[in-house]
């Protein structure tokens, strides 16, 4: 089986709104695949499909190679789904929550027991598990949340927009046991809106707009299809930034832009970053820093739809 | 990372067993908030109340012979307005992300509305033994014994478990629960007010008494009265039983349809 996630063309409206647009998505086995856009990109309506819980108007959806309409009830059996919204009960506690996946998916009461608690201790939530989860933090709930989908291993997990929310050390913690699983065969599918995030975890990125994919390819593939590099110069006097800029324009005429009271500067090749480099020096700049990077997403992602991630207008949530 | 126990269970459970699954679920919630208890009393225990000691003197003379007449089947209806809590329980569960989840996992479709069900079935029983309590401590006397009062019951308990199905389809079809709420007020009332609940059926207007007479509120108010008399049931409890299997035969598969449509719209 070439593809453990395999979508071709696949489209769902609502009413007028066309949330899929024909999508095609390709996931090796065990490998991860980020999906990035913004809000309202059709994400959630992608993973909604490939987790079965919607039908799609065209196109076909496989998941280790069984159809998600014709074969709805094998995907359950391999696929499992952590949802946007914590997929677990308030009034139950954080074991109960676990504990009553276990029973639905065939467990004994004590084999269902013993296995929340080892996802109790894997995911660190030992001091909450006897709590009902509406007391949970946000970085809690998504712990108990992941926890909850593989309380039966999964062949392929699906994560839609996994950290969105949270603050960056619970982030990490998350990314962290995201790549435990992979690195135990399991094949990952996640939605995101951070760059940083599908940077970090993604095999390969999908980059979606309007119920599109847009672009695709591993991560450095996208950067390269922005093309050149991105010179970062760090003035010792923030106040030269205005002369920097000037040399900049002049050099290459490229759109530059600032922050943090740095410059980043587009150029072609690293001979032309050389060349910058020395008027720099020839003008009198002090620079108390500088570097020569590959453009992020969120430049990749400007270059490719004309506006960045997060600046959509629909979008109201905070990157954490 | 420690070693992990054999996680692929081979073993299935039935539907049944899932949906006790779903249902304990429902009742664990009550366990961590106790104060659900109190809640879902309130609202048959007030009926009764104020409906015995405000219009019963009235209606039949002495509150006494009131409680007497409709005791029995005014708790019954107060619990039969209850049965809405089940529509709106579920709209809740589908509305969060919990029945995402559950949904996305290989579960029987009708354990998990089953679940729900079961779970308010068991919380109308709580409040037919306190509100039950009530009436008897207020001076109501069953002349059919314990015997009687177990018949009822279970009269009573069977009919609610058969119209909570049709709350469940309202649950999964509805858009709000305000929706949930204008249902309520505009068909169970007039279909409790119709019903020889309260009133004699002979003192209905004429073409009201037809309705009243075929009312599976009617079947049940009578077939709990026959009980509660200590006599022996006859076609009312046909008819009550005839009406259960209908609602069942109509409002699962309608339930289990809505859910599959759920996913398709």
């Amino acid at each position: 089986m070439k593809y453990a996630i395999e979508v071709r063309g696949l489209v769902k409206s609502f009413g007028e709104v066309r949330a899929l647009d024909g999508i095609d998505l390709g996931v090796a086995p065990g490998t991860v695949m980020g999906l990035l856009g913004p809000n309202g990109a059709g994400k959630t309506t992608a993973v909604r499909v490939l987790s079965t819980l919607t039908v799609p108007d065209a196109g076909t959806a496989r998941v280790l190679g069984l159809d998600v309409v014709a074969q709805a009830a094998q995907v359950r059996e391999r696929l499992s789904l952590t949802g946007q919204y914590a997929g677990l009960d308030d009034g139950l506690t954080g074991e109960q929550n676990l504990v009553l996946i276990a029973r639905l998916l065939g467990a004994s009461r004590s084999q269902a027991k013993a296995r929340a608690h080892e996802l109790i201790e894997r995911f660190d939530l030992a001091h909450a598990a006897s709590r009902p989860v509406a007391g949970y933090s946000g970085g809690m709930r998504r712990r108990l949340d992941l926890a909850a989908s593989i309380v039966r291993r999964p062949e392929v997990l699906v994560l839609d927009e996994p950290t969105t929310g949270l603050d960056p050390n619970s982030r990490n913690g998350l990314w962290e046991v995201v790549r435990e699983l992979v690195a135990e065969g399991t094949t990952v599918l996640l939605t995101t809106q951070y760059l940083e995030e599908a940077d970090q975890l993604a095999d390969s990125i999908a980059v979606v707009d309007s119920g599109r994919v847009i672009a695709s390819g591993t991560p450095s593939q996208l950067k390269q299809t922005v093309g050149g590099l991105v010179l970062r110069l760090r003035p010792v006097r923030p106040d030269a930034l205005a002369q920097l800029r000037d040399l900049a324009d002049w050099t290459i005429g490229a759109s530059v832009r600032e922050e943090d009271a740095t410059l980043f500067v587009p150029v072609a090749h690293a001979g032309e970053a050389t060349a910058l480099m020395s008027r720099v020096s020839q003008a009198g700049v002090d620079l108390a820093a500088f570097g020569l990077d590959e453009p992020t997403l969120d430049e990749v992602f400007l270059t490719l739809t004309g506006h960045r991630t997060g600046t959509d207008e629909k979008k109201t949530e905070v990157p954490a | 990372m420690t070693t992990e126990t054999v996680t692929a269970w081979t073993t299935r459970r039935g539907a049944f067993a899932q949906a006790a699954s779903m249902t304990a679920r429902s009742l664990v919630s009550i366990r961590n908030q106790p104060a659900q208890l109190v809640e879902f009393v309130m609202i048959p225990l007030m009926i009764l109340l104020s409906v015995t000691f405000f219009m019963g003197g009235q209606m039949m003379g002495s509150w006494q012979a009131f409680l007497d007449y409709a005791g029995p089947s005014i708790i019954a209806m107060g619990l039969f307005f209850a049965i809405t809590a089940t529509g709106l329980g579920l709209f809740g569960d589908l509305k969060s992300g919990v029945f995402d989840r559950l949904t996305a996992m290989p579960v029987s479709r009708f354990a998990l509305l089953a679940g729900r069900v079961a779970a308010d079935m068991v919380k109308h029983a709580w409040s037919l033994l306190i509100v039950g309590g009530v009436a008897f401590a207020i001076g109501y006397r069953a002349d059919g014994g314990v015997a009687g009062v177990a018949g009822a019951a279970g009269v009573m308990l069977l009919f609610l478990f058969a119209c909570s199905w049709t709350m469940v389809l309202v649950g999964l079809t509805a858009k709000s629960e305000e929706q949930i709420q204008t249902w309520m007020i505009s068909l169970l009332m007039p279909l409790a007010y119709t019903s020889t609940i309260f009133v004699q059926k002979d003192t209905l207007p004429e073409p009201v008494q037809w309705w009243a007479t075929v009312n599976p509120l009617t079947s049940m108010a009578d077939s709990m009265r026959v009980f509660l008399d200590g006599g022996t049931p006859g076609g009312e409890l046909l008819a009550l039983l005839g009406w259960c299997a209908a609602l069942f035969a109509v409002f699962v598969p309608l339930s289990l349809r809505a859910y599959r449509r759920k996913l398709t719209s």
